[in-house]
């Protein structure tokens, strides 16, 4: 169930993620921003086709409506009755019409000059409506009084009052100009209708307006609407998809040459980033990457060169001078001259040990090795040092304590994370063993964000937090240890491995401010130290190499 | 032993032979790669002291071509690169031992004894003895004078190493590399304590104390 759950789940994880790395991916932001921009312009464009077409018939309509208005009213004001009567001599209205009868003359003259029929709404029976049809291909007005219609006395029609311009769109029922097999077909159309409310003396009286049938106009508009609304919306997914593919194409290529750093940084410095020879400025890019991959391993080489044969140059002889005193000295058998000879081949180790040492913190440097990195749990080679180093631990009159969680995994190279561990857990017995301390306590846990800790924790004299940054450079040594053997490298070589392990190195007081935080004021100047490994989760989840 | 050292410093290859030869071995010397071929070609070694650069043939060509031709003899590849990926590298190419200058000559001698009698045909022993201390392998037991001794698991392998190599010199080096896998040296005596430990518990109950420490060097387990 949890399981047929999950794969429901996962697509929209997916997707989520997906369209998360779209957007953080820069060429799909701008080119979305590109294609948002052009389905904006290309509205834009489109509005100016429409107000072109549409809108501006429409406004030669109403002028035109607004011109017949003003002859319209022009004919009231010289008096309603005349104009009755030149209607009624153009035969076109009789008197006392009852309103059925003005209803089919008025459909007829209707018909007659525009072949339809209005029916405005809005209309009391008490409202005088006047209506002039005008066809485009006719000349002439109709005049149509209802009043005469409906037997009502036209009051005087001066003086008169008017409201502003009214605009209306109303709607009429027409017979259509194909009929079905049934009989005429009706079909509605849009009217705009333009005119002026009448007052006299204060009483509305009636209402001037002149029609226009705007029916193919408005349609020819919202056609032209819904195409722009469609071929925008299509423009701007057309974008968003391009977006995509142009995003995704640029990506790989970016990914490629993030995909080389990676490696390069990793110690892979034979990596080139691929390259397609198109001259654009990706492949530019990608051709002085290479470049300067290069330069650098032909420098890397030829500092690898002078290292290796400084080391043999110089391994040769010292080899020769520390073989020399051993031979003397195993010569001088029980003389007292073997002490100073055993003691000078001593120092030759020493030298050759510190010579050693920094080779290997200078290939560490290099990153070379980041290759050989396992996953592996770092209990298997905790309990080996702790194995060794507890007898000589105990032989320093120090209490060692061990405490590693199971089942933690780490990416690391056993040998180097071995010498790593011992070099501190020197430092620690030599240290703490010689500066008064007691115990030594050696271990491991998972601590936040699922980093591994892998901590040597002291009660000897501690480091000064002011002194702790600088004790992990190469050959410093700090005042009171000049005097104990070592070269100032172990440090540095400890921050040399955790380097390359993308490993954290962190000093802090060590078992003495547990033993102030539990109470005792008295730690005997002895802070301790603490130093901890702090490793990176490790992401992938493969299961854990036996080391 | 008859040792053939293949080293192209002849002031140092001087010493080596002379030591060598003051513990009791025949030493040839061949200073280039092409003689060094030649030589264990030639004749019959007990074990082989080959470094890394050679003029001519450098030592991994040596050494591959000895090996291509059946030529089993054990080698200790000898070079200043003293890092592990390079002793790794070597022992792939045929070497039985590797030893990164500079080596004390204690170092050498006592490798070289060690690897030329793992030649020795009848490696698969079951039992190790020395005077009267008897280890047996399989049952991972220790008896001396008829008395058990009970020890940990990294003290046998450590008086196994020895035991090996008894009469001869086994170098703290040595050990931390066969007994532990580490390819570092420590700088405490972190191999003495447990040294110390061992010693309790075969010798100090007995009379004659098997486990020496030679001065410079390392331990040697010898009956008297």
């Amino acid at each position: 169930m949890s399981t047929a759950q999950r794969r429901d789940v996962q697509p929209l994880g997916d997707l989520a993620e997906t369209l998360g790395r779209l957007l953080r991916n820069t060429v799909f932001r701008l080119s979305l921003i590109g294609s948002l921009l052009f389905g904006i312009s290309l509205l834009v464009a489109q509005l100016i086709v429409y107000d072109t077409i549409v809108s501006s018939e429409e406004r030669r309509v109403e002028q035109g409506l607004i011109e017949e208005l003003a002859e319209l009213e022009s004919l009231f004001a010289q008096g309603g009755e005349a104009a009755l009567l030149a209607a009624r001599q153009n035969g076109l209205l009789t008197s006392n019409t009852p309103q059925s009868v003005a209803q089919a003359i008025f459909d007829r003259g209707a018909q007659q000059t525009l072949q339809r029929v209005i029916t405005l709404r809005d209309l009391s029976p008490d409202v005088y409506s006047m209506f002039v049809f005008k066809d485009e291909s006719a000349t002439g007005k109709m005049v149509t009084d209802e009043i005469e219609a409906l037997k009502i006395n036209a009051p005087a029609l001066d003086p008169y009052d008017k409201t502003d311009l009214l605009r209306e769109e109303v709607i009429a029922t027409v017979e259509s100009s194909d009929p079905t097999e049934d009989g005429p077909a009706f079909e509605e159309r849009r009217v705009l209708a333009i005119g002026h409310a009448v007052f006299q003396n204060d009483q509305k009286v009636g209402v001037i307006f002149v029609g226009r049938d705007v029916e193919n106009i408005r349609r020819t508009g919202e056609r032209m609407r819904s195409a722009m609304t469609t071929s925008s919306l299509i423009a701007v997914f057309l974008g968003v998809l391009s977006s995509i593919f142009v995003a995704r194409r640029f990506a790989r290529r970016v990914d490629s040459l993030n995909k080389l750093a990676t490696d390069v940084q990793a110690g892979h410095l034979d990596r080139r980033a691929p390259r397609n020879y198109s001259e654009d400025e990706m492949d530019r890019l990608a051709e002085h990457l290479n470049g300067m991959l290069d330069h650098i391993d032909r420098l890397m080489q030829a500092m690898r060169y002078a290292g290796d044969s400084v080391a043999h140059d110089l391994r040769t002889p010292l080899t020769r001078l520390r073989t020399r005193l051993e031979t003397a000295a195993v010569e001088a058998g029980d003389k007292p001259e073997a002490d100073v000879l055993f003691a000078a081949a001593g120092d030759a180790d020493q030298l050759l040990s510190t010579f050693d040492s920094v080779l290997r913190i200078a290939r560490l440097e290099a990153g070379e090795r980041r290759e050989l990195l396992k996953p592996l749990d770092p209990k298997t080679v905790l309990d080996d040092l702790a194995e060794l180093y507890e007898p000589a631990c105990e032989d320093a009159g120090l209490a060692f304590s061990y405490n590693v969680r199971d089942g933690l995994t780490i990416l690391a190279d056993r040998g180097l994370l071995s010498q790593a561990v011992s070099n501190l857990l020197e430092n620690a017995i030599k240290y703490a063993g010689g500066g008064g301390g007691t115990q030594i306590r050696l271990s491991a846990w998972k601590g936040a964000r699922g980093r591994i800790h892998i901590e040597i924790a002291d009660d000897g004299p501690g480091i000064p937090v002011f002194e702790r940054e600088r004790v992990r450079e190469r050959f410093v040594r700090l005042d009171k240890s000049r005097t104990l053997p070592g070269s100032g490298l172990g440090l540095a070589l400890v921050e040399a491995v955790a380097d390359l392990h993308q490993a954290e190195l962190v000093m802090d007081d060590g078992l003495g401010s547990e033993a102030i935080q539990d109470g005792e004021t008295d730690h005997k100047g002895r802070p301790g130290l603490s130093v901890k490994l702090v490793f990176p989760r490790v992401k992938s989840s493969r299961p854990v190499e036996e080391a | 032993m008859r040792i053939l050292v293949v080293e192209d410093d002849e002031v140092a290859a001087e010493y080596v032979k002379k030591g060598l030869s003051e513990a009791g071995h025949v030493v040839d010397l061949a200073t280039d790669g092409d003689l060094a071929l030649e030589m264990a070609s030639a004749a019959d070694y007990d074990a082989l002291i080959l470094d890394r650069m050679l003029p001519k043939k450098d030592g991994l060509t040596v050494l591959g071509e000895l090996r291509e031709a059946g030529n089993a003899t054990p080698v200790l590849i000898l070079s200043a690169l003293g890092e592990t990926d390079h002793k790794v590298e070597g022992l792939r190419a045929g070497g039985d031992d590797y030893l990164a200058k500079p080596y004390s000559f204690t170092e050498l001698l006592a490798r070289v004894e060690a690897i030329g009698r793992r030649s020795d045909p009848t490696a698969a022993v079951t039992k190790l003895k020395v005077g009267d201390l008897e280890m047996d392998l399989l049952a991972r037991t220790v008896h001396r004078e008829g008395q058990k001794i009970l020890l940990q698991p990294r003290e046998f392998r450590l008086l196994e190493c020895l035991m090996r190599n008894a009469g001869r010199v086994v170098t703290r080096t040595m050990l931390l590399e066969k007994v532990w896998d580490y390819h570092f040296d420590p700088q405490t005596n972190v191999i003495d304590v447990h040294i110390s430990r061992l010693r309790g518990k075969i010798d100090k109950e007995f009379e004659t104390p098997l486990l020496h420490t030679v001065r410079g060097a390392g331990y040697r387990l010898q009956p008297a």
